[in-house]
């Protein structure tokens, strides 16, 4: 056993692992040191991560494929596949979920095991979803996905938290009765759901009839991941949800949930798909529709955590832009869009959290002048609104300039344009947002207010600095992947 | 021709039985309903996976595919109804239009 399929079977085993582990563990010690289970898989899954990518571009391939679970026996339980652009995700998942634990040690204080449990079946189930290599896994995993966010929504028990959670769970009801429909139908046609027999029955040209069928099928699938990512006509379920769950769980779902679920699964649709110019036309107008609307409704929000919900509906926007390019660039513009977003949409919301401590109501009214007494909380937060608005030399201005340079050179000027255009109003709420938390004369009744301690201050000075630091890295990134061979 | 006509009669059926249940979701205002269109057309959408497994000959594919998805819409009704269970303590009934806390 080499250390790729070693890293590789990490991914499933160490969560899995660690759910049987946890349990076994006397309640006293579980309940006390839940964080350290937590983040330990979340420090292995980024470790993983990091010498998955790194040996695959040493070793200059482009998938890895590997047995879960070969030790057992030959039978195995099914193969799966790294990818080369698998890696990002999978750091990706790593970073959010330690972001998560860290603020959850602050902000939860009951049912401590219900959350390391059901981020264990969260994370399961994202780095599933990533591995496997048919339809069918990919939708249980998604459902493995849905359900543990349905309740870690409403964990809580709160009315907020209830009502969140029933407008996700009757959305994505939607999303899998359109999948399951959609799969069955492609079933019939091609008797098999694995990537490859979808691939190559679409490229031997069906007959008439069987490519209505086909037709049929992708509208029912990109209306389904469209509500899961939650673009523009199916986003109304989003920020109630994200707004309404505590703001550990709020950082897993605006984080990275909606990426893997939804976007992630448009990014096997366009590859499976890619010979249909209709993909590409309807990615790119709820694109172009979810950047405007998003960041016009953040826009006229109060609440902290709606206006960065909203936020990340507009940003999703960019995601699918650049997929409905089809090209190579595109999508390494869009791989590098969810890198950022998850970055700069993980520290908006620890600041959040950091808010959330003076704060009940997270109303943004009632703050002001915030900057001389939570100096960190603000540069994070400055930091990551830059980097959202796409000011170099940050890592939202690579991947949104990556993005638009697709977009530019496979022909579709106008959009480029567009994009770029909405950068403005990307950049105007969040200056609404700055301009009333943190900038501006100190209140008085305010000046009680005193900096947020211990692992929140940790992350968000740690997450800053990826930010910083990738971002000025970025074109030697790009330069050593060019060299070896990945792109 | 026979063949034909179970096929066609399934698909319509089946679709009838999506819609229907897509419009139970969409019309109604109380929980337990919801619940009840979301298992309609989940079950349209498991005979559609057997009907593909005949078609074409697949059968122990469509057979293994159907049972994880009764498994999936069972929990899936499950965790509905523990939030449903939970919204009837907190407001007394099982109406959605109690839901309006959160707007904008």
């Amino acid at each position: 056993m080499n250390y790729l399929d070693l890293s590789a079977e990490a991914f499933l085993l160490v969560p899995l692992a660690t759910i049987i582990i946890y349990n076994i563990c006397p309640k006293k010690l579980s309940e006390k040191y839940f964080y350290v289970f937590a983040a330990a898989v979340a420090i292995i899954q980024i470790i993983a991560s990091v010498s998955m990518f790194y040996l695959m571009n040493v070793l200059h391939m482009r998938e890895h494929n590997f047995i879960f679970l070969k030790v057992l026996g030959k039978s195995g339980m099914g193969s799966l596949c790294i990818t080369y652009f698998s890696p990002v995700f999978l750091f990706c998942i790593g970073l959010v979920s330690f972001a998560s634990v860290m603020i959850a040690m602050h902000t939860i204080d009951a049912k401590k095991t219900h959350y390391v449990n059901l981020l264990m079946t969260l994370i399961t189930g994202m780095n599933g979803m990533i591995l496997v290599k048919d339809l069918f896994s990919l939708y249980v995993f998604l459902e493995i996905v849905g359900l543990s966010s349905f309740v870690m929504i409403a964990m809580f028990q709160s009315k907020k938290g209830l009502e969140g959670s029933v407008k996700y769970l009757v959305m994505s009801e939607f999303a899998s009765i359109f999948i399951l429909t959609a799969l069955a139908l492609i079933f019939m046609q091609t008797g098999s759901l694995s990537y490859d027999a979808v691939g190559s029955f679409l490229l031997d040209g069906a007959a008439s009839s069987q490519k209505m069928m086909i037709y049929f099928s992708v509208i029912l699938l990109i209306s389904a991941f469209a509500i899961k990512t939650g673009a523009v006509p199916f986003h109304s379920w989003l920020p109630d949800a994200h707004q309404s769950a505590d703001t550990a769980i709020s950082v897993l779902l605006s984080g990275i949930v909606i990426k893997i679920a939804g976007v992630y699964s448009l990014i096997v649709l366009t590859r499976l798909f890619s010979g249909i110019e209709a993909v590409h036309v309807t990615l790119a107008t709820i694109g172009i529709l979810s950047i405007v609307t998003g960041a016009l409704l953040a826009a006229k929000q109060n609440h902290f955590k709606r206006i960065i919900a909203y936020s990340s509906v507009s940003q999703m926007g960019y995601i699918l832009l650049g997929l409905s390019t089809g090209t190579t660039l595109g999508l390494i513009g869009s791989v590098a869009h969810v890198f950022s977003h998850a970055v700069f949409k993980t520290t908006l919301f620890t600041n959040a959290g950091a808010l959330h401590e003076h704060f009940e109501s997270l109303d943004i009214n009632e703050m002001g002048g915030l900057q001389s007494r939570m100096p960190v909380t603000a540069f994070s937060s400055i930091i990551a609104f830059l980097s959202t608005a796409g000011i170099p030399p940050f890592t939202g201005f690579w991947s949104k300039l990556l993005i638009v340079m697709a977009l530019w050179t496979s022909g579709n000027p106008v959009m480029a344009g567009a994009a770029l255009t909405a950068s403005i109003f990307t950049s105007a709420y969040f200056l609404r947002l700055q301009k009333k938390v943190f900038f501006g004369p100190l209140p008085d009744r305010l000046s009680e207010v005193k900096e947020v301690t211990g692992s929140i201050k940790f992350i968000e000075i740690l997450l800053t600095a990826v930010t910083i630091t990738v971002g000025v890295l970025f074109p030697m990134i790009l330069v050593y992947l060019q060299n070896a061979g990945t792109i | 021709m026979e063949i034909l006509d179970l096929k066609i009669i399934m698909l319509i059926a089946g679709l009838m039985m999506i819609v229907a249940g897509c419009y139970c979701i969409i019309r109604t205002y109380h929980m337990v309903k919801i619940i009840i269109g979301i298992e309609v057309a989940m079950k349209a959408v498991t005979m559609f996976i057997i009907m593909g497994g005949y078609m074409n000959g697949h059968m122990g594919l469509a057979q293994s595919y159907v049972v994880t998805a009764i498994v999936i819409e069972v929990i899936v009704a499950v965790v509905l109804a523990g939030v449903t269970m939970n919204l009837y303590k907190k407001y007394g009934n099982m109406d959605i239009r109690n839901l309006i806390q959160l707007k904008g």
